[in-house]
């Protein structure tokens, strides 16, 4: 009777033990898991704050403001509509 | 002994006394006023605070963005937390661009703090410091602060109400704020407490403008050297497609350098590009034949309480030749031959007097008045352009039923709002207010108009070599409080580009220009300019297909040879701007971390929401991997 009141106890043990190492092993991955994804988050925040400085960059650089002058300083100039050919489309003869 | 026995009594009473004591207060505390406690407690350790969501993005029609929303940090420092200060100088001196003497005085004091704000890429090494403590903020970044900010506007901030696309769909474009509890200590410095998350903030839905971006800067470079050019006090230029009323393109400037909205809110007199609507009337009246002449007086007409002249004096012209040459006269004349009713009613189906009902804030409706209120001489102002005011969307929305065909459409700004997730909540379909004329009659009205361009016609530097322009030109006097205003004139050239198949319909208007201030010479112009550089211009507001179809030119168009210039081929079909619209397969990513899964989801020109981490590793997607999406459409990555 003793005996079998020991490993009640000890059986117990074994069981509130598995459970604080399950909740325990839990917490520790929420805790590996939050901090990887607040990390992403930062990483991510901050490659869009370079594409924005990138997109700014680009417009202004692509913009005609900049290029007009340069243009004109290398002797180009706005072709006339008349200097400006659209192709048409080929017309397939029918067999 | 007994005495003993008493003193050990009474000190058991006594302890027993005090323990009964503690126990009950406990339980007073613990049990009667524990929730009092408890919250109070609650109130000190910590805040409820919401979480910004993101403003939605603005973009134009080809997905290009304009008004983007960027996450920004001030930056607090407590240097009794930092392990290597003078790494930590260096650092903060490299990352914010601080001079070392700032950071060193800051950095002596309790606590140091710099405003900022700076952006993530910024302070993107400074997170790994301790001691070093962020305060979040969201903020609109404009990749160029000036472009199309007529229309754009701007969100509300401190001491400046919100104005443009930004105000109007605020509700749309500001999203749902989140909510979190955080932690505070002693001295009230707030700690994330990622456990304590209430509610997640809904970034706002993304807008679509129908402005095409090269479009837009064509026309506010154009604007501004005209401007420039003229020593004018302002002007407009508005591009419009007028099959769908979309609004291509929208520049409006004073000399100053501001851009108020004034295509949507300022009013002038439209002077001769009204004489259209005139001849429209008599269409739909059936008042007039081709061959109908009326007698021009040389030039010179005078009349019981007016004079009027003609700038291009004539003595008989049709209805076509008197708005070829804009002649007040003959416009007159022919407008006589309408009722009060019928006068009114064609310039009330042009839109005039009404609100267009575009995307903007606020817009003027002109003014139109009632045939009841005219006095004798208004019929004959009206049909020139006098007495009635409108804004040059007005005036585009009115030439763009000429150019379709006779149908008036809502003018529209806003193309497709999209939701975080991809979903379509709204997309622009072209919304006809009326049939104004007939296509036959639009017809007609255009072949007048194309004459407007041709040699001896008033829009002549409009001309084009290769292309006919149809359009009508506008000198009207500057009203003032006083009356016309001497030397003041509005220079305007409305105008449909190609006239044999019209795919854009452009309004010029230069206010008070110097040195020359008729619009044949001033607006007419800056349109050529504008078209030419449209042509020039990678972009897919013209339909390039069409322009290359042979057109049906005016027997009497001279088409000028421009030879020993080496012509600018463009490859066909001209797909260059095309926006990438093929759909994506969904990668399988099951088993794969967050961390790849999201990568390779990213180089797919996806994007992807993480639900229910579990292991850290992708059970399943949402759609499921192999399904179709579209470009950027959001996959959910299921843990498991």
């Amino acid at each position: 009777m003793a005996l079998r009141g020991r490993h009640f106890l000890a059986g117990w043990l074994i069981f509130l033990l598995a459970i604080l190492a399950w909740v325990t092993a839990r917490n520790t991955a929420a805790h590996v898991l939050a901090r990887e994804l607040a990390e992403l988050r930062e990483e991510r925040s901050a490659r869009e704050a370079e594409r924005a400085e990138l997109l700014r960059r680009i417009r202004e650089g692509s913009s005609l403001g900049t290029l007009r002058p340069l243009a004109e300083e290398l002797g180009l100039r706005l072709p006339a509509d008349s200097q400006v050919i659209i192709l048409q489309q080929p017309v397939r003869e029918p067999r | 002994m007994a005495k003993t026995e008493v003193r050990l009594r009474v000190v058991q009473i006594a302890f027993a006394l005090g323990v009964v004591a503690l126990v009950a207060r406990a339980a007073q505390v613990q049990l009667a006023e524990g929730r009092r406690y408890a919250a109070d407690a609650e109130a000190r350790r910590t805040e409820r605070v919401e979480l910004p969501a993101a403003r939605g993005t603005i973009y134009d029609r080809a997905g290009t963005p304009l008004a983007i929303t960027q996450e920004r940090h001030h930056v607090g420092i407590a240097p009794n937390e930092l392990t290597d200060a003078a790494a930590a100088t260096r650092l903060l001196q490299s990352a914010l661009g601080l001079g070392e003497r700032e950071v060193r005085l800051a950095l002596r004091r309790r606590w140091a703090y710099f405003h900022g704000p700076f952006s993530a890429a910024q302070v993107h090494e400074l997170r790994r410091l301790r001691g070093i403590h962020l305060t979040r903020t969201y903020e609109r970044f404009l990749p160029d602060p000036d472009f199309a900010l007529p229309v754009l506007g701007r969100p509300a901030a401190e001491g400046r109400e919100a104005s443009g696309v930004e105000r109007m769909l605020d509700s749309v474009l500001a999203g749902t704020p989140g909510s979190a509890v955080v932690l505070r200590d002693g001295e009230g410095r707030v700690y994330e407490s990622p456990s304590r998350l209430d509610a997640f903030p809904v970034p706002g839905d993304d807008v679509y403008l129908t402005l095409d971006a090269q479009v837009q800067e064509i026309v506010e470079t154009a604007l501004a050297d005209a401007l420039e050019r003229f020593r004018a006090a302002g002007g407009d230029i508005v591009v419009l497609d007028p099959h769908t009323g979309e609004i291509l393109g929208l520049a409006s400037r004073r000399a100053d350098g501001s851009q108020p909205a004034t295509a949507f809110t300022s009013v002038f007199e439209p002077g001769s590009t009204a004489k259209v609507v005139v001849a429209a009337g008599l269409l739909v009246n059936n008042l007039v034949q081709p061959t109908d002449s009326v007698w021009g007086e040389n030039g010179r007409w005078r009349l019981p309480y007016r004079v009027l002249e003609d700038e291009h004096p004539v003595q008989w012209a049709t209805l076509e030749h008197a708005i070829q040459v804009s002649s007040n006269i003959a416009t007159v004349k022919f407008a006589e031959r309408l009722t009060r009713t019928q006068q009114f009613r064609i310039m009330r189906d042009f839109g005039f007097g009404t609100p267009t009902g575009v995307d903007v804030p606020v817009e003027s409706r002109g003014r139109l008045p009632l045939p009841q209120d005219w006095s004798g001489t208004t019929a004959q102002a009206l049909a020139i352009g006098y007495e009635f005011s409108v804004t040059p969307v007005q005036l585009a929305q009115a030439y763009a039923v000429i150019a379709n065909g006779g149908v008036l459409f809502r003018p529209a700004l806003v193309k497709r709002v999209q939701a975080p997730g991809g979903a379509i909540r709204y997309e622009h379909r072209p919304e006809p207010v009326r049939r104004v004329v007939t296509p036959e009659q639009a017809a007609q009205l255009l072949v007048m108009l194309r004459g407007v361009t041709l040699e001896g016609g008033t829009g002549a530097g409009a001309a084009m070599a290769q292309y006919e322009v149809a359009g009508k030109t506008g000198t009207a006097r500057v009203a003032g409080p006083n009356g016309y205003i001497p030397g003041a004139y509005t220079a305007i050239f409305a105008s449909m580009f190609p006239a044999s198949d019209p795919q854009l319909v452009l309004v010029v208007k230069i206010d008070e220009p110097h040195g020359g201030y008729f619009a044949s010479i001033t607006a007419a112009p800056v349109t050529r300019r504008v078209l030419e550089q449209l042509l020039a211009a990678r972009t897919n507001a013209l339909d390039r297909r069409r322009l290359a179809r042979p057109a049906a030119p005016s027997p009497t168009q001279v088409i000028a040879a421009d030879p020993g210039v080496l012509p600018m081929v463009y490859a066909w079909p001209d797909t260059a701007g095309d926006a990438d619209t093929a759909s994506r397969t969904v990668p399988n990513v099951a088993g794969l971390s967050f961390r790849e899964a999201v990568e390779r989801l990213h180089r797919r020109g996806l994007r992807a929401r993480v639900e229910g981490q579990g292991s850290g590793r992708v059970a399943r997607t949402r759609p499921a991997a192999g399904g179709a999406v579209a470009p950027g459409a959001l996959v959910v990555l299921v843990g498991r």
